[in-house]
């Protein structure tokens, strides 16, 4: 406005033309000069503006990369337990190719027993493991010897653990920040052939290929070359939207200037093979070259080779379009076009190039360390952590978390949920049936396994962890153990009535206990009160202990619970999740020492420091006699009582133990069982409760067994504790007999609680085989039972 | 973003409030009674005395008429066994012990174990790829890691679950980096598996003694100690 008013001011004067011009003109130089001023000072602002942006995103943390998880590393040595099979499956999962001679880290040669293999190397906790070639020979399902590539014995060695997922919040970039010497040297010059070939010349923007796409967008009528740098990119992705204006583009170009003033050519490139996004995984975007290599080919990035570069590199233009996995036919095409390109310009000869796109694309299947391949583990881990670590720890730093996870075990769980719902096909209801399953070695309490739903990808309700039901029989070895804790009283053989009996609450409630079956079976030996899961038996003998103390014994064992001393319980009544039924377990299966259920060894920072450890604790909480013998019993369980069905899919050889549960009206069916090295609880039912069509035996114990089936542990070790002692009984009346007897058995006994030795064979007067031997027919339709009991 | 920030913490608040069942590692009861020792019953004529007798439960228990005649003395209906008794051949059960090459405390592990607490002879005599492993544990020990030195021992402790010297190992890591109650029970544990081997279970005698010494537990060191020169 006020130049407005004097331009009109300067009118009316009109002195001389000339001076009137001279005038003019150096008016206008002087707006002129002002107005630049005023420009450059608004450019300068917005400079020291863009400027201080700049800084601030390059020097201070570029990216928040999510906590990683990790498998547990494969351990290698002599006497492994691991068949061939599980061990190239697990390479192949690591992204382990096959060559004729594996002499690269990732490369593998099989030669019939013989697996010769170049591991990776990884930084652990407590120290690197080298990357080296060795070779394995396997002998039935263990591992015969394991050697250095030259032959030299190799005591021990692991793989690098397989990535499992990650820690992160909703709508997540997602990277593996990799370093410009870790990188393949072709990466960056295919890289440059193809997006950016002046990248070494240009000051941040190259007004020769800003030119050349001119000439080629209005030549061709259509955008088909963007002009931009690697710096004008990598500008663009960091700190701008992608809308297509002016002033966008001005902006972008002085923010490349400002990066390249303040940066080297280097770390601009580390930054760009960082940052850009290469591809979609549901709500995670894949960012950078280390990720995208491991995200579509399963492998690090510095063993891709030429045709897995360009495919990369090629994707750049358009990751959705030329997605391997959704178009490869695209995919290929602009591959090969990169290729060509190599060659053009001599980065590659022709005959690489020619071998190269003979390649296929090479891409695994899908993103084997997706959010949701293993969502019920790590959602376990996630909360492990989070009693630790603060959120934005775990999804920022890029942690390194090692847990116990057991992939091979995980996959076998899995093929043996889908077998059991197969063999389940066309019960009532079956389709309505949900499943959990906890798998952890007892020895160690680590969890190796986990499945939270009947489809295992699913991440919703995680049942392992959630699901609080009814535990119905599973409760009964704490009762036994109550017993067997008090060895002056109670033995394994020890009679016990299996009589109906009702008990008067104060509040004048009656409860009347049931047998599965209706009957009573009059006078059994304490063991089948537990092996045969009989109600009435087993609730006298609760009501005997005391209530009370029951359930201090499953606290004992490592159940935290809340539940009234009603008498009810004893048969059950009581809810638990399926990991903390493990918990309990856990300690009968480890002779009475109890050890925190663990699903992670230890954390350590991105850049490998040591930062925190879960270490392994153990507490002895019972007497590993009165464990032995309530192992004895659950073992007679699976050998004469209500698991023997899983004898039908597991050989007779494999000593295993273990209980069934089956809560009020075929609600809940569960089973935990466990041999020396690994313990597995299943439950089964309804989300809303409802009535299944199954018991523990015919439902939970199916799918534990078809998973020991394949998982094969080892057999339970029963070598008796030293206050045990072997003595020989009577099969029939419990009393002392002798070896050589008819109907002599050895059966465990505390020390000094053994029956006295007989004498000689004679039979006690009440003792009538004629009358007590089960008939035939009976025993079948005992075995009948077994199934639906 | 705190606003997204303020929803992720309460949601993880939710979640692990929600987590009743991943608590595990707050044990929720500890009883610390005496050694567990062997050989505590010798009556077995009171265990005979009581045979019959059920009947201590009656003022809780309302017996049902018809139930009254079943309880007088009745052999069990199905021997041990079940089904499959027939002659002793096949009624004696068969133990199956674990031929884990590796844990078995058996023959081809050494007999002749870690000599007191102060040196680790027997270490050679162990199999490779736990030798292996306690070898770097020692150094890593020596250097003063106690906490990779512990990671490796747990390391071999996977690989050989039953192999006593790796649980006195690792007592003695969990001793110096102050954990004076576990490193009691990881003896303990030890002790579980090494019989036969009485140097070691003099050592992990030894090394209980000290455990529960820094625990205030004097007596018990004491009988610890007694027990250490029993076994030697």
């Amino acid at each position: 406005m006020s130049r407005m008013s004097k331009k009109r001011n300067a009118k009316p004067t009109k002195k001389s033309a000339k001076q009137h011009h001279a005038k003019a003109s150096s008016r206008w130089w002087g707006l002129f000069i002002k107005l630049f001023m005023i420009a450059l000072v608004l450019l300068g602002g917005v400079l020291i503006y863009l400027d201080a942006i700049v800084q601030e995103k390059f020097s201070g943390k570029r990216w928040t990369v999510p906590a990683k998880v990790y498998a547990r590393p494969l351990e290698l040595f002599a006497g492994q337990k691991l068949s061939k099979d599980d061990f190239l499956v697990e390479l192949n999962a690591l992204g382990y190719r096959t060559e004729r001679a594996a002499n690269r880290p990732g490369g593998i040669s099989v030669n019939g027993n013989t697996v010769v293999l170049h591991t990776r190397g990884f930084q652990f906790y407590e120290g690197p493991e080298p990357a080296r070639a060795m070779q394995v020979r396997f002998s039935g399902n263990s591992i015969a010897s394991l050697a250095h590539a030259n032959g030299q014995p190799l005591a021990v060695a692991r793989l690098e653990p397989l990535l499992v997922g990650g820690l992160y919040p909703a709508h997540q970039e997602d990277r593996i920040l990799i370093r410009l010497d870790q990188v393949p040297e072709l990466l960056p010059k295919t890289l440059l052939a193809v997006e950016d070939r002046e990248f070494y010349k240009h000051h941040g923007v190259s007004p020769k290929s800003i030119a050349r796409a001119i000439w080629v967008n209005t030549t061709s009528g259509s955008v088909r070359q963007g002009g931009s740098t690697l710096t004008q990119q990598l500008v663009k992705n960091f700190f701008l939207t992608n809308e297509r204006t002016l002033t966008r583009k001005a902006t972008e170009a002085l923010m490349a200037i400002l990066v390249e003033l303040h940066y080297s050519k280097e770390e601009i490139l580390e930054a760009y093979l960082n940052e850009v996004f290469l591809g979609q995984d549901g709500q995670r975007a894949i960012h950078g070259f280390g990720l995208a290599s491991q995200y579509f080919f399963s492998q690090p990035l510095a063993e891709l080779q030429l045709h897995q570069v360009a495919l990369l590199v090629g994707m750049v233009k358009g990751p959705s379009y030329y997605n391997p996995r959704r178009h490869p036919e695209r995919a290929l095409q602009r591959r090969n076009l990169v290729i060509d390109l190599l060659v053009e310009q001599g980065v590659v000869d022709a005959e690489q190039a020619e071998t190269a796109k003979q390649r296929s694309l090479g891409i695994t299947k899908q993103g084997t360390l997706a959010n949701t391949t293993y969502p019920g583990f790590v959602d376990l881990v996630k909360r492990q952590l989070r009693e630790d670590y603060r959120e934005e720890d775990l999804t920022e730093e890029g942690l390194r978390i090692f847990t116990s996870f057991d992939p091979i075990l995980q996959r076998k769980a899995e093929a043996a949920q889908t077998k059991t719902y197969k063999e389940l096909a066309g019960r009532r209801g079956i389709n309505e049936v949900e499943s959990a399953m906890v798998v952890s070695n007892p020895e160690t309490g680590e969890v190796l396994a986990l499945l939270g739903s009947r489809s295992p990808r699913y991440a919703g309700f995680n049942r392992a962890l959630d699901a609080v039901r009814p535990i119905g029989s599973l409760i009964k070895p704490a009762i036994y153990l109550t017993a067997l804790e008090q060895p002056q009283q109670y033995s394994l053989t020890h009679y016990i009535q299996d009589a109906s009996f009702a008990v008067k609450s104060r509040s004048g409630q009656v409860w009347r206990p049931q047998n599965y079956d209706r009957k009573e079976h009059g006078t059994v030996f304490l063991y089948q009160g537990l092996a045969q899961s009989y109600n009435l038996s087993t609730a006298k003998l609760g009501m005997e202990l005391g209530v009370p103390r029951v359930l201090q014994t499953v606290r004992k064992l490592g159940a935290e619970h809340d539940w009234p001393a009603y008498p009810s319980m004893l048969l059950g009544a009581g809810s638990l999740s399926p990991i903390t039924v493990t918990g309990m377990y856990q300690t009968i299966a480890n002779g009475g020492f109890n050890t925190p259920l663990r699903a992670i060894r230890d954390v350590l920072t991105a850049d490998g420091e040591p930062l925190g450890r879960y270490q392994y604790s153990v507490e002895q909480r019972f007497d590993g006699g009165a464990i032995y013998l309530t192992q004895e019993a659950m073992r007679r369980a699976m050998t004469e009582g209500t698991g023997r069905s899983a004898y039908n899919r597991l050989p007779s050889s494999m000593v295993v133990a273990g209980k069934t549960g089956t809560s009020n009206d075929l609600r809940d069916s569960w089973f935990a069982g466990f041999g020396q090295d690994l313990l597995a609880v299943v439950w089964m039912g309804r989300d809303d409760n409802g009535q299944t069509s199954l018991t523990g035996a015919s439902g939970a114990l199916r799918l534990w067994a078809n998973f020991m089936q394949q998982a094969q542990p080892s057999s339970l070790n029963r070598t008796p504790p030293s206050n045990v002692v072997m003595a020989w009984v009577n099969a029939y009346s419990g009393e002392g007999s002798a070896q050589g007897c008819p109907g002599a058995v050895q059966m465990p006994y505390i020390r000094g609680s053994e029956p006295l030795p007989g004498e000689s064979c004679d039979e006690p007067e009440s003792f009538d085989p004629n009358k007590q031997l089960p008939a035939p027919v009976e025993s079948v339709k005992s075995w009948i039972r077994s199934w639906l009991n | 973003m705190k606003k997204q920030a303020t929803v992720l913490v309460v949601l993880a608040v939710l979640l692990t409030g929600c987590a009743t069942g991943t608590q595990q590692r707050s044990i929720p009861i500890v009883e610390r009674g005496g050694p567990l020792t062997p050989g505590v019953m010798r009556d077995s004529q009171a265990r005979q005395a009581q045979f019959p007798q059920s009947e201590r439960i009656e003022a809780e228990i309302v017996t049902q008429n018809e139930v009254e005649t079943v309880r007088t003395y009745a052999v069990p209906h199905a021997p041990i066994g079940g089904i499959t008794v027939s002659s002793p051949e096949n009624a004696v059960p068969t133990y199956e012990d674990a031929t884990n090459p590796i844990s078995n405390t058996g023959a081809d592990m050494s007999r002749t174990p870690i000599g007191g607490q102060t040196s680790l002879a027997a270490d050679e005599q162990l199999a490779g790829p736990v030798l292996a492993l306690l070898t770097t544990a020692k150094q890593q020990q020596g250097g003063g890691d106690l906490n990779s030195a512990a990671s490796s021992l747990e390391r071999a402790q996977r690989i050989a679950p039953r192999e006593p010297q790796v649980f006195y190992r690792l007592a003695e890591v969990r001793l110096e980096q102050g954990d004076a109650a576990q490193a009691e029970q990881l003896a303990q544990q030890g002790l579980r598996y090494s019989d036969g081997r009485p140097t070691l279970q003099a050592g992990l005698w030894e090394l209980i003694a000290k455990a529960r010494a820094q625990q205030g537990n004097h007596t018990g060191a004491q009988e610890a100690q007694r027990r250490a020169r029993v076994h030697l």
